[in-house]
């Protein structure tokens, strides 16, 4: 699992019929420097990645997400999934020791 | 699997079921050293790990889907063990 912004939503108009149900969102990968808040822009340079959501993760939460095979096992049927959001956070810390 | 520490916690109300009642933490991966070598990852504690305390993390869903009794759990990480003293020899 890892940490991550969402920033935005794919919509589709033809989808795998696998994929009823969810939606698919877009997710900023949130580092070290995001989490202590010493980036101002708040969200990383890092690959911005699509995750399929059926809890309802709106612009600017921070989730949880899986990426890996993992992320079909909540299906009973075989999807072509690769990123799921899998927990909406409400409060995290963060604090690393001051090297 | 994946040399540790742990830098923080999460909390969480909305999940997927199988998150129910389990302690996330935050963990930076480090070297041998103790310095960070990556992205903060979430992971499951069964243990209790303490703030700063160095673990070794697993990456493998099946075993988490064997521990949290629950077939469709996403979840990869999960912390195995703490670690004393990582020697690189």
């Amino acid at each position: 699992m890892k940490v991550g912004k969402v920033i935005g939503k794919v919509t589709l108009s033809h989808a795998d019929s696998g994929f009823r149900g969810g939606r698919f969102i877009l997710v900023a990968p949130q580092g070290a420097k995001e989490l202590t808040g010493k980036n101002p822009r708040g969200f990383s340079d890092n690959w911005t990645l699509v995750a399929y959501d059926n809890l309802g993760a709106g612009e600017g939460d921070d989730i949880l997400y899986v990426e890996g095979a993992e992320a079909m096992q909540p299906f009973d049927y075989r999807t072509p999934l690769d990123a799921i959001s899998v927990a909406l956070i409400d409060t995290y810390r963060y604090e690393p020791p001051t090297e | 699997m994946i040399l540790a520490r742990v830098d923080g916690h999460v909390v969480t109300s909305i999940g997927h079921p199988s998150l129910k009642a389990q302690k996330i933490v935050l963990c930076t991966p480090v070297d041998e050293e103790g310095l960070a070598t990556g992205s903060p990852i979430a992971a499951l504690d069964p243990i209790g790990a303490g703030q700063h305390s160095r673990v070794f993390i697993t990456t493998d869903g099946s075993w988490s889907q064997n521990t949290l009794h629950d077939e469709t759990s996403p979840i990869r990480n999960q912390i195995m063990g703490l670690v004393d003293a990582p020697k690189a020899s």
